[in-house]
Order: structure tokens, then C-alpha cells, then sequence
């Protein structure tokens, strides 16, 4: 067994000297010592550090022989068998000794120095960290902080700083940049077209948006009432309310009874949400307690207070102006007419039984229905007035002669006109078709045609008389002499303060609010009271209610068509 | 007598034992409770608060929870200057540490039921977004460190990191020795494998632990093509062997240690950011009052 031991010594130059001797020995021993077949000049090595002997199978197996340990391919052990055959390296304190085989069956062992290496094992070691192959954690986040502040923060203020003074304009994009990335949300549908102009409400830095940039737009809006009669209407708060609008007065809100306390944006896109009840509240719940001389009852819940409606009738003919009635009274109206609804309505009546008669053609063919007679406007909101010639002449003929193949009609709303027609049919030679005398056929009562002329004296005194052609719905008067009849008033809205559409109560049966069918006389008010309507509506936070309604859903804050508008304007407050 | 040194046995115990404790676990997982019933109180006054028109980061209850919020978010990020001296007792390093993670989890509450759900392209929920990131990523970082170190430490067979580089370079050595009687395509072939910097690898590679254009495993396949190899030939191809075994040490290590680190490379950075995104969200609220 042969070892060839093959030191190589380096010099100061960077030189190697190579120096090569052969050792024929089974095991041989390394260590610092000089005895030692390989002695190593290394104080980090012990005197008789490790042994090396051949296995039977060609292996080498190497022991320490004294406590310390010994390195082999990068792993300290005690014990270890290398493979000259592949090669294998152990080292021992700083220096490296590789074992081959050589080709003549000797074991060839490189003796090397390993100094100056450490450098390189430090880098690799740096390697092992993230920290090599990423940007530092400290520079990424100073980078995103100077992103974000200088994107969201110093540009939007800066620009917002330095912008020139505009009029707040639906048609102009604002001139702040970057403020889009402030917009908590979207605004509002009406408000869409100032989505990219944030300065337009929000004028100043710091300072909340006042209603002078609502009114820059909004010029005409009417205010609810005298400012003073606000102030005085408004009521005491609850501890949390007091508490919010003393944090609000910290931070510089502006209110109370500002825009922006009832109208608030940027809760989405879509129609702006309707201003809560308890807004109405603040002041209507007990308004009475503190305007003494309001004539509105308080209201602070539509299902639990709330008035009875009124509504706006006459009550007598000939009054000077409609006055507002309670319905809890039940008060009849006048309306300058003879109508029975019921008889009109009854499916196995006369009535019914001529609106079939007439036939689809004539427009009918069925019992009278509601629709008849009651034409909604165009909206679907009203009904337009009841119409005699479209609505009534079909049964109420105001035939009065037949000359030849022509029947002669009297000219409805021309009374001095009936009145030459019916004197010249009387002067003339023939018989009028009517003369008061009941016979069948299709001039009789019930028939096609049936004007009933009969009564009074002369045929203009008998149209007249309550069982004539025209009393027969009129009411006749006599002013100055001339002929007339009482006024016919078609209410087509009777809430004067509130708001009430059809259309949105389509899906309803005309029955199911209207008792028309057992209405006897047109003074009879038709109109349902709350109750009806809190079958389904009750208050905005009702859980049992059909359609939970706040206040708005009737009632505008602001006076709106029809309503009895207040001259003052919101403008005019910010100048007082 | 007896029971005084009882006693003080049982001291020495507890301190011992919370010594060893986990930050989760810490004092009976105190702060996990208080996080609990903070983030219940929150959700009840959710659902309490009358809040109209809609849940709303401007409404009283939603500025309440944004100043809660906020505050955390200040306080949480104080950790990183708390850490740095480890302190012991009342208001020691691992109590601050246990109320980092589990306040930090109940503002996952806190700031959601403060943006009122309502979410759009804006520095509000950039914020809000930054704030997931830096809580999730937070997240992962439990969840690796309560798992990895026993992989990381059975794939170190006892091996430290210097052994391992040692003993790669030792592979390389004899790989350079070994090679000298080849050809000069096979020769390329190991020079190509020693030159391949087994750091040279991005944070994917390391991640996934996928590594392409392993020369070594080149090298290998190669040699495994050549048949009737050389005495030479064989021992380069046994050593390629050795050196990809010890590659793969690397690169497990690589994988683990890269899992362990990467969540910080996220959640401190995040934290930066969400600090300068929340202030523009505070300063833009108020200065578009």
C-alpha cells in the first residue's frame, strides 16, 4: 500500500513549490507533530490528529485519533470512509488534503493550504439570505411612501392651491388634479356631471361645504318657511344629536338646518337618497308646543303621527275661495252637480244595461267602469275633468228634433243657444220628437235616445226643471235674468301640501280607496282617509309596514308645484 | 419553610415556562380575548348604530371606528422601533408582540365595518387595500414561522450554512481535479456546472424551487449518455452527483429560508405605505371637508 503525498507550498510571490515523496504504509497518521507521516505546521490541528487506513474493499477510512474532529467535503466528523475512486477531501484546520487513486494503485494525496479562502465562504453565506436577490425592504418603502404621498397628497393640494378662482360650472372640468382619488364615492345622478369638479362645492381648504355652492346652481330654490319661524320651530335635541352637532361645530360643519344636513352625496351613483323623516321631526313632531299659532297638526311618523288629511273643497255654492277640510269630519262637497254614482255603477242597473245596449263600437259594451268616464293625464298622476260630450252624451242625448234622416242636438255649455234652438223647434210646424209623453220605443226613457223635455212651462222651463234634459244634472240659477247653471267644479287635486301620484298606485283597484259604488250623490267626498292608506304606508322605520314612507314621499321641504310657495328664498338667508 | 421554596420553585416554574412560551399564547392568550371583544363590540355597534342614509366611514359611528382604526394602525407600526429592545415583565417585547398580532387581526374588523363596505378606486380604499396587504402578509409570516424552522432544520442535517457552501466548494474542487484528463466538450460541460453560482437565483426560483437551466443537472445527463465512460469520466459523473445532492441541500434551504423572509419584504414596506396612504386619507377627508 502505497501513498504518494504531493505538497503543495505557495510563496510569498504566489509561486507553488510541489514537492512529492512516497510512503508505503498501511494506515498512516497526519497531525501537527513531526512523527506524523503527514505533519501539518497548524496550531487549530492536534499533535496526532487523524489516522488514514485502507478497507478491504479499496475504501479509505479515516478516525480522529484525539478529540477534535476533522472535515470531510465540507462536513465535520469523527469518523468518516472516502472513496479514493471518486476522490474525496478532507480538511484538518486549514489545510486541505484530496485523496485519488492513481492509475498504478496508489493512494495520491494533494497536500494544499487553504488560506485566503474565508472571503468567498462569507459571500456565499450572504447569499442564503432573501436579502441578496431582493431590493432592500427599506428603499421599496421609501419609494411607496413617496408615491403615494406626492400622487394623493402634494399634487391634489398643490394644484388645488395654486388654481385660479372659477365659477362653479357643471360644463367645466375642475383644474385640481388627482382629487378624483379623494371622491369617497360616487355622486349622486343629478350630480353626476360635477364628478371631475370637486372644487366646485368644495371651495375652500378645510372648510365644509357651505350652502352658498349649492345655491350657486340652485338659485331659485324656495326655503320652507320664514327663516325666524325655522329657528323658532326647531326642537330641543336628544343628548346624542347635541353631542354630534357639538363635534360638528368642533370640526367647522355647517348647520343647523344647512343643505348638506338633509342632502348627502357621495353615496353612490343613482338618485340622491331622500332625506330621513327624523329631519321632519326635529321640528314637526311637537311643532305646536313652540309655533302657537300653526295651523298644521304635528306629524313625526306617517304611521303613527300624523294628521288626517285635509282637503281643499267647497262646501257651498258660490264660495268665495275652497277651503282645507278635515276628512276626520266627513264634510260633503259642493260641486255644482247631480251625480249618483252608485246608479252609474251598478252592474245590473239601467245604466249597465245601456252601456251594453251601446256596444263595443259605441265605446262601452260592458257595465260602466271607473275608466268610462275618469281619463288619466298624460303622467298618470291626475284625472283629467270629466268630459259631458265624450263622457255623458252617449246615454244623455240631447236630441230634441228628427228632420228627415237628421237628429237635431242641442249645443252642451250654450245655454242661449238651447234656448233659440228649442223656441225655433217649438215655433215650427211639425211635432217634436219629444213631447213629454212616455211611449215605448227608442225615444222612451231606457231607450237610445232621451231627453226629457217634460215639466215646468214652455220646453225651456221643462229642460231646465230638476227632471229636464239639463236640470237633470245642472242646477239652474237665473242672474240678471239670463238663464244659467251653477258652476260645475272638477277638483283635480285635493291635497294641497301633500303629494299623491295614480300612477304609482296603478296596480290598485279604483274600489279598493274609492267608494264610489255606494256614493248616493256627488257631494258625497270620495276621497279615503289616512287609515286607507296606512294599510300599507307607515312610518320610514316601520318593520310591519307594506312600503315603509318617510315623509319626503309626500311632502317636499322645498315648495314644489301647486304648494302654496313661500316668496323667501334659500339666497336670500346667506345675506342676512 | 417548605412552602416558601415551594413557592419559589413554582416562580422559577412559570418563568421558565413563559420563557419558552409562544408570543400566541402568551398569557393565556390575553390578547387574543381582548381582540375578540373588541372586534364583537365593533359588530354589535354596526349593527346598533342607527346610521343613515347607509353605513358610511363618515358617519359618527364610522368616524369612531376610523379614529380606533387609525390609532392601531400607528401603534402597530410602532413595532417596528418596540422590537429592537427586547425588554422583559409587564410590557415586555413578547406581551407587545402578542398585541401586535392580535389587535393587527381585529382591525381586519375595525377598518372594514369602518369603510361601511362602500369600495372604490380611491386613496380611501388604497388605504384599506394596503392594510389587507400588510395584515395577510402578516398572516403568512405566523403561519410560515410556526411551521418551516422544523423543515428548515430536519434539511440541515446538522449542517450550518458554512458547511454546506464548504462543502460545495470542496465537491468543486475535486470536480476541477477530476476533470483534468477529459476532452475538451466534456471539460466545458464541468466548467459550465462550477461556474453557475448556486445563489445566482431570483425570489421566484428560489420560491418555487424550480430551478431551469441547472448546468449541473446538464452536466449530468450528459455523462449519463456516455457509455463505456472512462475511469476519469465515471468519477466526474459520481462527483456531478455529489454536487447536485449538495445543490439540493441548497436550494431546500434556499426555498425554506425564502418563505420565511419574503412576507417581511411585503409587510414592512406595506406598512411604510399604508402609513402615507392613510395620511392622505385622513388629510383628504378634512381638507375636502
Amino acid at each position: 500500500m502505497t501513498f504518494r503525498v504531493r505538497t503543495i507550498d505557495q510563496t510569498a510571490a504566489g509561486r507553488e513549490i510541489v514537492r512529492e515523496r512516497e510512503i508505503a504504509k498501511d494506515t498512516i497518521t497526519i497531525g501537527r507533530a513531526a512523527e506524523n507521516d503527514i505533519p501539518l505546521p497548524d496550531l487549530a490541528i492536534e499533535q496526532r490528529h487523524v489516522s488514514v487506513s485502507q478497507t478491504p474493499s479499496g475504501q479509505l477510512k479515516v478516525e480522529a485519533l484525539g478529540t477534535l474532529g476533522f472535515t470531510v467535503d465540507g462536513r465535520t466528523t469523527k469518523s468518516a470512509t472516502l472513496s479514493p475512486r471518486e476522490g474525496s477531501e478532507l480538511a484538518l484546520g486549514s489545510y486541505r488534503l484530496e485523496f485519488t487513486s492513481a492509475s498504478d494503485g496508489a493512494i495520491a494525496v494533494t497536500v494544499r493550504s487553504a488560506e485566503g479562502h474565508d472571503d468567498h465562504a462569507k459571500d456565499a453565506l450572504r447569499g442564503f439570505a432573501l436579502a441578496s436577490v431582493l431590493p432592500g425592504k427599506r428603499a421599496v418603502a421609501w419609494a411607496a411612501l413617496a408615491v403615494i404621498v406626492i400622487a394623493f397628497l402634494a399634487v391634489p393640494i398643490y394644484t388645488h392651491l395654486t388654481r385660479t378662482p372659477a365659477k362653479p360650472s357643471i360644463d367645466q372640468r375642475g383644474q385640481v388634479l388627482m382629487d378624483a382619488s379623494w371622491s369617497p364615492g360616487p355622486l349622486s345622478a343629478v350630480h353626476h356631471s360635477l364628478e371631475k369638479n370637486c372644487e366646485a362645492c368644495h371651495v375652500k381648504a378645510f372648510v365644509a361645504v357651505r350652502d352658498n355652492a349649492c345655491l350657486a346652481c340652485h338659485k331659485d330654490i324656495g326655503d320652507h318657511a320664514a327663516h325666524a319661524r325655522l329657528i323658532a320651530a326647531r326642537g330641543p335635541m336628544s343628548w346624542g344629536a347635541g353631542f354630534q352637532r357639538a363635534v360638528a361645530n368642533v370640526f367647522n360643519k355647517p348647520g343647523p338646518g344647512a343643505c348638506t344636513d338633509c342632502h348627502i352625496e357621495h353615496q353612490g351613483s343613482g338618485p340622491m337618497p331622500s332625506t330621513r323623516q327624523e329631519f321632519c321631526a326635529d321640528c314637526h313632531g311637537t311643532l305646536d308646543q313652540r309655533l302657537k299659532d300653526t295651523t298644521i297638526g304635528d306629524a313625526s311618523d306617517f304611521g303613527k303621527v300624523h294628521p288626517e288629511f285635509a282637503a281643499l273643497i267647497d262646501t257651498a255654492p258660490n264660495q268665495a275661495k275652497p277651503v282645507r277640510v278635515s276628512l276626520a269630519a266627513h264634510p260633503k262637497q259642493w260641486d255644482g252637480l247631480r251625480f249618483p254614482h252608485d246608479i252609474h255603477l251598478d252592474p245590473r242597473g239601467g245604466v249597465a244595461r245601456m252601456a251594453m245596449t251601446l256596444g263595443k263600437a259605441g265605446g262601452y259594451g260592458a257595465p260602466l267602469e271607473c275608466g268610462n268616464c275618469h281619463r288619466p293625464t298624460a303622467d298618470g298622476v291626475r284625472f283629467l275633468p270629466v268630459n259631458m260630450e265624450r263622457d255623458c252624451e252617449a246615454c244623455h242625448s240631447l236630441v230634441y228634433d228628427k228632420v228627415g234622416p237628421i237628429y237635431r242636438t242641442l249645443r252642451h255649455g250654450d245655454i242661449a243657444q238651447m234656448q233659440a234652438d228649442l223656441v225655433a223647434s217649438d215655433r215650427s210646424g211639425h211635432a217634436p220628437i219629444v213631447t213629454g209623453r212616455r211611449r215605448p220605443g227608442e225615444y222612451a226613457p231606457g231607450g237610445l235616445y232621451n231627453s226629457n223635455f217634460a215639466g215646468g212651462s214652455g220646453v225651456v222651463g221643462r229642460a231646465m226643471s230638476p227632471d229636464g234634459v239639463c236640470g237633470e244634472c245642472h242646477f239652474a240659477t237665473r242672474t240678471g235674468g239670463r238663464l244659467g247653471v251653477m258652476p260645475v267644479i272638477q277638483r283635480s287635486r285635493f291635497f294641497a301640501h301633500g303629494w299623491f301620484s295614480h300612477a304609482d298606485h296603478k296596480q290598485q283597484a279604483c274600489a279598493s280607496c274609492h267608494a264610489a259604488k255606494a256614493s248616493k250623490s256627488s257631494t258625497d267626498l270620495l276621497l279615503p282617509g289616512i287609515g286607507k292608506c296606512r294599510e300599507c304606508h307607515l312610518g320610514e322605520d316601520s318593520k310591519k309596514a307594506k312600503v315603509p314612507s318617510g315623509c319626503v314621499m309626500c311632502h317636499s321641504y322645498h315648495p314644489r308645484e301647486g304648494a302654496p310657495a313661500t316668496a323667501e328664498l334659500v339666497a336670500m338667508r346667506e345675506g342676512e | 419553610m417548605a412552602s416558601v421554596a415551594g413557592r419559589k420553585y413554582a416562580a422559577d416554574e412559570r418563568r421558565r415556562d413563559s420563557d419558552h412560551e409562544s408570543f400566541l399564547v402568551h398569557r393565556r392568550m390575553r390578547w387574543f380575548k381582548i381582540a375578540v371583544a373588541i372586534s364583537i363590540i365593533a359588530i354589535l355597534g354596526y349593527a346598533l348604530a342607527d346610521v343613515k342614509p347607509r353605513p358610511n366611514g363618515g358617519s359618527w359611528y364610522g368616524y369612531i371606528l376610523g379614529t380606533i382604526g387609525a390609532l392601531l394602525i400607528v401603534w402597530l407600526s410602532l413595532l417596528g422601533i418596540r422590537k429592537r429592545a427586547m425588554t422583559a415583565g409587564r410590557w415586555s417585547l413578547k406581551a407587545w408582540t402578542s398585541a401586535h398580532v392580535y389587535l393587527g387581526l381585529s382591525l381586519i374588523v375595525i377598518a372594514t365595518l369602518h369603510t361601511g363596505f362602500q369600495f372604490g378606486w380611491n386613496v380611501h380604499t388604497l388605504a384599506y387595500g394596503l392594510m389587507l396587504l400588510v395584515i395577510f402578509s402578516g398572516i403568512y409570516g405566523i403561519v410560515v414561522y410556526s411551521m418551516l424552522p422544523t423543515s428548515l432544520s430536519n434539511n440541515r442535517r446538522e449542517m450550518t450554512k458554512r458547511e454546506m457552501v464548504e462543502s460545495l466548494a470542496a465537491i468543486d474542487r475535486q470536480l476541477e481535479h477530476a476533470a483534468q484528463p477529459l476532452g475538451r466538450e466534456e471539460a466545458d460541460l464541468v466548467i459550465a456546472a462550477l461556474e453557475q453560482d448556486p445563489f445566482g437565483y431570483g425570489v421566484w426560483t428560489r420560491l418555487s424551487g424550480h430551478y431551469r437551466n441547472s448546468r449541473t443537472e446538464a452536466a449530468i445527463a450528459a455523462f449519463s449518455d456516455v457509455r463505456n465512460k472512462s475511469e476519469a469520466e465515471d468519477r466526474v459523473r459520481a462527483l456531478l452527483g455529489k454536487r447536485i445532492a449538495q445543490l439540493q441541500q441548497i436550494r431546500r434551504h434556499l426555498r425554506l429560508k425564502a418563505m420565511l423572509e419574503v412576507w417581511l419584504y411585503i409587510h414592512v414596506p406595506a406598512t411604510i405605505a399604508l402609513l402615507g396612504a392613510l395620511t392622505a386619507h385622513i388629510v383628504s377627508v378634512f381638507y375636502y371637508w
